[in-house]
């Protein structure tokens, strides 16, 4: 029964966030300068023209008519029109919304594989060298601008030493029959190495430091010192106990993660030319085309909502300690 | 006697007193709008150097950075508020035929809500650029369009700069460099070059790039330069602009003018669409009727001047309201040659809905031309394939678009060898040319744009209303300062409207023989009545700032 | 009470890596004071070799251009001097309003708790469920391209993480006898706050701001290399662009666009060194 209050406040709390972030989403884009009419300029447009395709976009209703006209298409699934590309948002946004998630979950799987196992191995080496200079330099790769990494990483290993290609998801004109034959496909993981590397390299660094921490922890304790004594490999009784409390932040941070790994795409997306959702919303709010702009965003932002919400539902989960306020 | 002495000292004291100089005002902070420096390198650098020079005169100026979308809120649809701005058009194949550039630009009913958004206003301008359009003798019709550019020479409603070189490049172990075709103002990225491009080994496929997304595949949208070079391919149209600039048939196999204002075109009877249907006349008729039925507005300027078209055979015959010199270049060279039995339904339907024909996207886009569509990835790549039954069908196998943002990996595919035709390179021209010069198999090719450069002045507000000011501030900046410093070389000095590249219509007297320096402009404001007082330059004598702070 | 406040700023001076961390921001700080003096041109000045040749893409040369020159003509030396300016600038000020506005939402969100924790801790839920960086692009779109932005920014939405973990700690202290003490006898819960809760809260406020200032300049950087960056103001970031924007990477010029980078990691990394000392900080998902 306590677990069900907890889910369903959980759950009220995230519904309470998206309409928060909904809304300010909306009156933000509404209140941007630069017209729409950017995109139709054009000599003959005559002013009966432009009062129609003001009328066709509901911009001369007032903002409070046009919020709630946006809430209700909303929840038929309709973003609106772009004015650009004089299509439908939704159908935009979830066609390029599977590119940025392979991005972000790939690169992440491999941050926190990498991560946990180095984490790991820096606690169990405490006072060492490779300590003493691996701290220092996981902090350094948090330190660094992503868009430059990847330039560099794309100037030696591809314009260099040409073992990947510049840009793209596959070769040109590459033929796939299915999504999935593409994802499988070897091409589709040679595109993806430079990218998935910038961001992991950025990203390892909360995972590792997160694990090492814990181990530290871990190995201080007393249990430890008994087993010592007692002639058990510590190693094991290391690992095994580490493990089981690493086991919550690390999950828990990995799901946060998500959402802060997603704003990184923005930059790495127009590195490596990849046909993402964070390069369409940076495209979308230099050319003020607003109802895209508004619908990339807000589908990043319920990405990031639902990730929270997901590391609020493992805390709670897997922390019997924690206590609903 | 004292008197005369009482009257020359009361006369001297006089004309001291008169002597003293009137109200002279200073003028205000003048605005220069340009935009980022990340999208437009040559432009924002040849604003700073302008202002520069400017501020020499004893102008106070300020550089205004914005982006283009709030550069057209700021500029075209605040007639008013600015003073002045960098600007550019962009060359366009049917920009071959000057009368879109001296007619639209200037001409005073397109001061208001169309392309002369400085508000330029001289009858006699007018009246030449009307004539120009209706005179069918090219010869005759050559004399006014150069008379044209001469009296725009003098009156300097704009400050030209240059005409940029484009640079693109191929790599000529995939293609044979011969059959590749540099068309004139527009380079070698062009339609005839993708039609005629030879391969030399067994690459067969044209892969190009993009720094800019596909937005729509639509014969009835304008929707971008990208977009225009699909469209190109995948439909065809009556005339086509050819490699000299000059229209030439296309899809019809003649054309025959009987009179002012009819014009009979023969269609050829070989024609077909890519899903098996034949093109009829019927489809030709319908395409120009659907350019003007409302529901495709960008097109609609380029078929109101055709009264009625009317069938006979394989013959089409257009009916004009009055005489129109570029109807071959503006019309019949514009219009894509649509499908009826898919379109008809269409624009019936968007008749009734509030989106237009520019919001329909097919899903295979269906047309008759040298290319067909294969497959379009959103926001990576469009392929087109050959189309073995078109009458000029290519020597490739299929011409592949390569969506890349970022510029440097454009070049690196270049260089890999990932792409195989730099069609888009936004960035610094040197790069491409010394990456030719390392490269024997690439080559770099670099064209004298029909497009220009400018700074646009604006009429409505005063000193800009006089063209002595305006001539003053145009001659302070060296065109070779414009051209080295912001295109590093990669340009040609401007006068003219019409680019060098269109060499029937330009006028060299504009260009050649034009003087320029801080010192000549100084003099020329001095001249006109503008002085330097405390280091700030003045209006003339009894002219008041109107616009200040 | 000036006593226990300087004292509660406990500067982590026991640590190697930390003194480092803050021997590298004296020297930035050093030479963002003495720019004009360090730099040997003007960082915005078009160059010519001669009369209408354009001094670009210049390679350093030790009685001339010590970086190099762009590829419009500008001295890299003189603007990474000067670039100091803009990345403290950006940075200082965006770290303290952070770390104030945290402060002051944790400290009232955990003393006073009620409906006013509930009303604050909502408008954190809010705030995280903002992505950031998309954020700041939209605001520079919808502001002018300015380097303030990143600093607006910041103040409306990063304050959540400071917020959360100053609350925590406020809670802890608000249960500690002293304070029951203090209210018991009278004072104010002004006085209080300042006199027992807030010195204590100090070090946790000033190593978020430690943190929020290497934020503030990746930010700045990522914004302008897509374009809406300031162009007025001569930043690190807007380096990097510029340099990838003129092809400096196809160009070789490695004494253009590694510099900033370098830089850039440099001073991020001072930050996180000084904060090296307190772990648990940079976990603050765990405390709730």
């Amino acid at each position: 029964m306590k677990g069900i209050t907890v889910i369903g406040a959980r759950l009220l709390q995230t519904a309470f966030v998206l309409l928060a972030v909904i809304t300010i989403l909306f009156f933000m884009f509404r209140l941007m300068p630069g017209s729409p009419l950017a995109a139709y300029i054009d000599p003959n447009f005559t002013p009966e023209q432009q009062a129609e395709l003001m009328a066709r976009f509901g911009l001369d209703r007032p903002l409070w008519q046009q919020y709630f006209i946006y809430i209700g298409n909303l929840l038929q699934g309709d973003l609106g029109e772009s004015f650009f590309y004089r299509q439908p948002v939704a159908e935009r946004v979830f066609a390029l919304l599977p590119n940025t998630l392979i991005l972000t979950f790939t690169s992440l799987i491999v941050a926190y594989l990498f991560g946990v196992l180095a984490g790991a191995y820096l606690a169990w080496k405490r006072g060492a060298m490779v300590e003493q200079i691996g701290v220092p330099l996981v902090l350094t790769t948090r330190a660094m601008p992503e868009f430059w990494l990847g330039m560099l990483l794309l100037a030696v290993f591809s314009f260099g030493l040409g073992w990947f290609p510049a840009g793209g998801t596959r070769p040109p004109g590459a033929e796939y029959d299915s999504l999935w034959a593409l994802y499988t496909s070897a091409d589709f993981w040679r595109h993806m190495t430079l990218p998935v590397l910038t961001l992991a390299i950025y990203s390892q660094g909360l995972p590792l430091l997160l694990m090492r921490s814990n181990m530290l922890d871990v190995m201080r304790e007393d249990f430890v010192t008994m087993a010592r004594i007692k002639g058990l490999s510590t190693f094991s009784v290391v690992i095994r106990h580490a493990a089981r409390n690493a086991l919550l932040p690390v999950m828990t941070s990995f799901a946060i993660a998500v959402g802060y790994q997603i704003q990184g795409n923005v930059v790495v997306e127009t590195v490596f030319s990849w046909p993402g959702l964070g390069r369409e919303l940076v495209r979308a709010v230099s050319t003020a085309d607003y109802p895209l702009a508004q619908g990339a965003f807000l589908m990043i932002a319920v990405v990031v909502i639902l990730m929270n919400l997901v590391a609020d539902l493992l805390y709670a989960a897997l922390d019997p300690r924690v206590t609903h306020e | 006697m004292t008197l005369p002495l009482k009257k020359t000292a009361l006369a001297a004291m006089l004309s001291v007193a008169m002597s003293v100089p009137a109200f002279a005002d200073p003028i205000r902070t003048i605005n220069l709008v340009t935009r980022p420096q990340a999208a437009q390198p040559a432009e924002f650098q040849f604003t700073q150097l302008i202002a520069q020079e400017w501020r020499k005169l004893g102008l106070d100026v300020n550089v205004e950075v914005m982006p283009w979308e709030q550069m057209i809120q700021a500029i075209w649809f605040s007639r008013d508020e600015w003073d002045t701005t960098a600007w550019q058009m962009v060359g366009r194949p049917e920009r071959s035929d000057p009368d879109e550039i001296v007619y639209n630009l200037f001409h005073s009913t397109t001061a208001e809500k169309g392309f002369n958004f400085i508000g330029y206003n001289n009858p006699d301008y007018d009246a030449l650029v009307e004539k120009q359009r209706v005179a069918l003798d090219p010869d005759e019709r050559r004399e006014i369009v150069r008379a044209a550019q001469t009296l725009l020479a003098e009156d300097q409603p704009n400050m030209m700069l240059a005409h940029p070189k484009s640079t693109y490049a191929v790599n000529t172990s995939v293609w044979n460099a011969d059959s590749v075709v540099d068309q004139s103002g527009i380079g070698i990225r062009n339609t005839w070059s993708y039609i005629q491009m030879e391969p030399v080994g067994d690459v067969k496929d044209i892969v190009l790039n993009s720094s800019d997304n596909v937005t729509a595949i639509n014969p009835l949208y304008i929707s971008g330069g990208t977009d225009s070079w699909i469209t190109e391919l995948v439909w065809d149209r009556l005339m086509r602009i050819g490699p000299d600039g000059l229209p030439q048939p296309w899809a019809a196999e003649s054309y025959e003018w009987v009179d002012d204002t009819t014009i009979t075109v023969t269609l050829r009877d070989d024609m077909m669409w890519h899903d098996g249907k034949p093109v009829t006349p019927e489809d030709v008729k319908f395409s120009f009727e659907a350019a003007g039925s409302g529901e495709a507005p960008m097109y609609s300027p380029f078929v109101n001047g055709i009264a009625d078209i009317a069938i006979d055979g394989m013959n089409i015959t257009f009916n004009l309201s009055q005489p129109s010199a570029p109807f071959l270049t503006a019309s019949l060279s514009k219009i894509n040659i649509i499908p009826k039995h898919i379109w008809e339904s269409v624009i019936e339907e968007q008749k009734t809905l509030e989106t237009n024909a520019e919001s329909f996207q097919e899903e295979v886009p269906i047309g008759s031309g040298p290319y067909r569509f294969s497959s379009w990835t959103l926001n990576e790549e469009v392929v087109l394939a050959a189309n073995g039954d078109h009458w000029a069908a290519p020597e490739a196998e299929r011409w592949i678009l390569r969506i890349v943002p970022n510029v440097e990996a454009a070049l690196g595919m270049l260089r890999s060898g990932e792409i195989n035709f730099l069609s888009d390179f936004p960035g610094d021209p040197t790069v491409v040319v010394s990456a030719a010069e390392e490269d024997p198999n690439l080559t770099a090719v670099s064209t004298v744009d029909i497009g220009f450069r400018y700074v646009a002045f604006n009429h409505r507000r005063p000193p800009f209303d006089d063209a002595a000011f305006r001539k003053a501030l145009s001659a302070s900046v060296d065109r070779r300062l414009i051209v080295g410093a912001a295109f590093r070389g990669f340009a040609v000095p401007s006068n003219s409207v019409v680019s060098p590249a269109l060499g029937f219509w330009h006028n060299e007297s504009t260009v050649e023989g034009m003087t320029a320096g801080v010192d000549l402009a100084k003099e020329m404001l001095a001249e006109a009545g503008y002085e330097v007082v405390d280091g700030q330059l003045n209006y003339p004598e009894g002219v008041s700032e109107t616009l200040g702070e | 009470m000036l006593r226990r406040w300087l004292g509660a700023i406990r500067l982590p001076l026991h640590d190697p890596l930390a003194i480092v961390g803050l021997g590298i921001y004296l020297v930035f700080v050093l030479m963002a004071i003495f720019a004009p003096v360090i730099a040997t041109h003007d960082p915005n000045e078009i160059l010519f070799t001669t009369e209408f040749a354009l001094a670009a893409d210049l390679p350093p040369n030790l009685d001339g251009y010590l970086l190099g020159t762009t590829t419009l003509g500008r001295d890299i030396f003189s603007q990474i001097v000067w670039g100091a300016r803009s990345a403290l600038l950006i940075g200082l000020t965006a770290a303290f309003m952070v770390a104030l506005i945290g402060s002051i939402v944790g400290i009232v969100a955990g003393y006073f708790g009620g409906w006013v924790d509930m009303v604050l801790m909502r408008l954190a839920d809010v705030a995280f469920g903002i992505p950031f960086l998309p954020f700041v692009i939209v605001l520079a779109a919808f502001l002018e391209p300015s380097i303030w932005n990143v600093v607006i920014a910041m103040a409306l939405v990063l304050w959540r993480d400071t917020g959360r973990v100053i609350r925590s700690q406020t809670l802890t202290l608000r249960n500690r006898v002293y304070v029951e003490a203090a209210r018991v006898s009278g004072s104010s819960d002004f006085k209080i706050i300042l006199r027992h809760i807030a010195p204590n809260v100090l070090p946790l406020s000033f190593l978020y701001g430690s943190i929020a200032i290497g934020w503030a300049i990746l930010t700045e950087a990522s914004i302008s290399f897509l374009g809406f960056g300031d162009p007025n103001s001569i930043s690190w970031g807007y380096m990097l662009q510029d340099a990838f924007a003129s092809q400096a990477l196809s160009k070789g010029s490695y004494y253009w666009f590694v510099p900033p980078g370098f830089l850039i990691i440099l001073i991020v990394s001072a930050g996180f060194f000084i904060t090296r000392g307190y772990e648990q900080i940079l976990f603050p998902k765990l405390d709730r």
